[in-house]
């Protein structure tokens, strides 16, 4: 079973691969049927919650198509990937909801701040995260990463890395 | 200020067509344009299914003017300047929502759904005069307000042609939209993005193209690659499988249409095959429609009508409303568009080829709204104010529409027709002589 300072310790990897653009560090976190999924909003506080039937900002079923992501960042063929933001993550209130042997289920809050070189730009994403773990060959993988963003006007563009 | 002839060189005859810099970025000449063409003509407010039962109410923008679209108890749709008349506070504050009675927050001041003033506090108390009783207490009504298959439009000002005689023969266009299912609905979740630039941006880019192979060439690879790997978590894409936008493609593959008022088409030939969510229908409506229709139906097709609705078909099927906010900031409102009774694989289909392209999360259209920002970046310069980006298809351009509208019964006012490397520009043309025409008066 995990514990609070594995699961957070986890978190903060992820955090961490992200704000330094270690994609690679990044992309080995997931299990390869990974859903990843950043819901829309239907109205003012309810977000949508079916990704077959409504719309989501990101919804990505396998690590396959977080691998297409980071290509285009690195492709050189992304003008809004070009230069790069600099981004910081800051993940909270991370609670253990669920543990098992091989298993579980965590909750945190997120706060990304990112600054835009070229727009001379700072932005901040807020909101909650949930992760579903799962442990493969021993070590712990993110099987499922929810990304519930609060501040969802979103100002030009908002990638993985600023989320 | 500018003069008309300062911001748009149109000279047919000589083969020129120029827009100034200005244009974008000018501030007065954007409270202008908020006056005269979106807060003085028609724009797209909302669908009717946004407000489906009786007492539902959604709220909207018409220019800067908050807008309350509210079905009454017996069903009818009404427009309404969302402001109390008591001290102009904006009434209804969510998206939408459903109520009999529309309460403002500050005094009291009740409303029902058909905008009749129901009651005012402390009426009897309240010592008014006579005049007072001889005025209105209702919503204000929007001076027009008209609904076209459930594309509701409204304006500010009574001044407006009809709306059949406004959107003329783009709703042929409405139709191939409305009648792919039993009616259309917007898939539940709507995205609001902003960009630092002008609107008119934003207008041009949905008709733009000769941007698509150089803005978008990260997306396009991956759609290659993902069609050689055929991934089984990638769906089928509705671009890969089509030729309309490739460099090295041959022969007639599209062109544009540009129509009275403002609006205008960009289009592609499309072949009918399982890229499109609309495959599973294609025998129910032909026999519906007829072939021809349904073939419209696969083209790529972007049209605008002038000058905040634009409803895209190409990688999947976008409603956009525009609504600038100032000169150098757009706020687009963006919705999946899809028909009510498609299976749930076709709409599963269509959702993530919308969240792929269409989303600012997504890997296409921050790649255009990035482009616009470098665009007003580059608009402050007036040593050459005027730009070169309305020449590409002048020689192309013909009066009237073509053997592909006919088999609409659509005709249009011009349109060009051509390779995929031809790449139309004339099409905004119509954006800049309704613009023109709007602003005639207002600008010496």
């Amino acid at each position: 079973m995990i514990g609070a300072d594995e699961a957070a310790a986890l978190l903060y990897r992820e955090a961490l691969a992200l704000d330094r653009g270690d994609w690679d560090a990044w992309l080995a976190l997931f299990a390869d049927d990974v859903i990843f999924w950043m819901p829309a909003w239907r109205d003012e506080l309810t977000p949508t919650a079916d990704p077959d039937r409504e719309l989501s900002l990101i919804y990505y079923a396998g690590r396959a198509m977080l691998e297409d992501r980071v290509w285009r960042v690195r492709s050189g063929l992304s003008v809004a990937s070009l230069p790069r933001p600099r981004v910081v993550h800051g993940v909270t209130n991370i609670l253990v909801e669920r543990a098992e042997t091989d298993e579980a289920e965590l909750s945190s809050s997120f706060t990304v701040h990112l600054y835009d070189k070229r727009s001379e730009r700072t932005h901040v994403f807020f909101g909650r995260y949930e992760h579903g773990l799962r442990r493969v060959d021993g070590e712990w993988r993110i099987a499922r990463k929810k990304i519930l963003l609060l501040n969802d006007t979103i100002p030009t563009v908002v990638d993985f890395y600023s989320i | 200020m500018y003069r008309l002839a300062d911001l748009i060189d149109d000279r047919p005859a000589d083969g020129v067509f120029r827009v100034h810099r200005a244009i974008f970025d000018d501030n007065e000449l954007f409270d202008l344009e908020m006056r005269t063409i979106f807060e003085g003509g028609w724009v797209f407010l909302g669908l009717a299914s946004q407000a489906d039962q009786p007492n539902d109410f959604f709220t909207s923008w018409a220019g800067r003017v908050p807008i309350l679209v509210a079905r009454d108890g017996e069903g009818t749709l009404n427009a309404f300047v969302n402001s109390c008349p008591h001290k102009g506070a904006r009434i209804a504050q969510t998206m939408a929502g459903n109520t009999r009675l529309h309460v403002c927050a500050y005094h009291s001041w009740t409303f029902d759904s058909a905008g009749r003033n129901r009651g005012i506090k402390q009426k009897a108390a309240g010592c008014y005069a006579a005049a007072f009783d001889d005025a209105s207490h209702d919503l204000t009504r929007l001076p027009a307000f008209a609904d076209y298959r459930g594309f509701l439009f409204g304006s500010l000002s009574a001044a407006v042609p009809s709306l059949a005689d406004y959107l003329g023969e783009t709703v042929k266009l409405l139709d191939l939209i409305v009648d792919q299912g039993e009616g259309m609905e917007l898939i539940p979740g709507g995205v609001t993005f902003t960009y630092d630039a002008n609107w008119k941006l934003q207008l041009e880019n949905c008709s733009d193209q000769y941007h698509f192979t150089s803005a978008h060439p990260s997306y396009i690879r991956l759609l290659e690659k993902r069609a050689r790997a055929e991934k089984p978590e990638a769906f089928k894409s509705a671009m890969e499988t089509q030729t309309h936008w490739r460099e090295d493609a041959s022969g007639i593959q599209g062109g544009s249409f540009s129509f009275a008022n403002g609006h205008a088409l960009n289009w592609g030939i499309g072949t009918v095959n399982d890229g499109s969510p609309l495959y599973e229908s294609r025998d129910r409506l032909a026999a519906a429609i007829g072939e021809d229709r349904r073939d419209w139906m696969f083209n790529m097709r972007n049209l605008t009508i002038f000058p905040n609705i634009q409803i895209a078909e190409n990688a999947s099927s976008q409603l956009r409303v525009i609504r600038p906010l100032a000169a150098n900031r757009t706020e687009m409102r963006t919705w999946c568009l899809a028909p009510k009774g498609e299976s749930a694989a076709a709409r599963r289909q269509r959702i993530r080829q919308y969240e792929d392209f269409f989303n600012p999360s997504g890997m296409a259209t921050p790649d255009d709204t990035v482009c616009y920002e470098n665009c007003q970046t580059g608009f402050t310069s007036r040593v050459d104010p005027w730009l070169q980006g309305y020449s590409r298809g002048m020689t192309a351009s013909t009066p009237g529409g073509n053997a592909h509208s006919e088999r609409i019964g659509m005709d249009a006012a011009a349109h060009v027709l051509g390779t995929a490397q031809l790449c139309d520009e004339t099409l905004y043309h119509s954006y800049y002589r309704e613009w023109a025409k709007r602003m005639h008066g207002v600008l010496a």
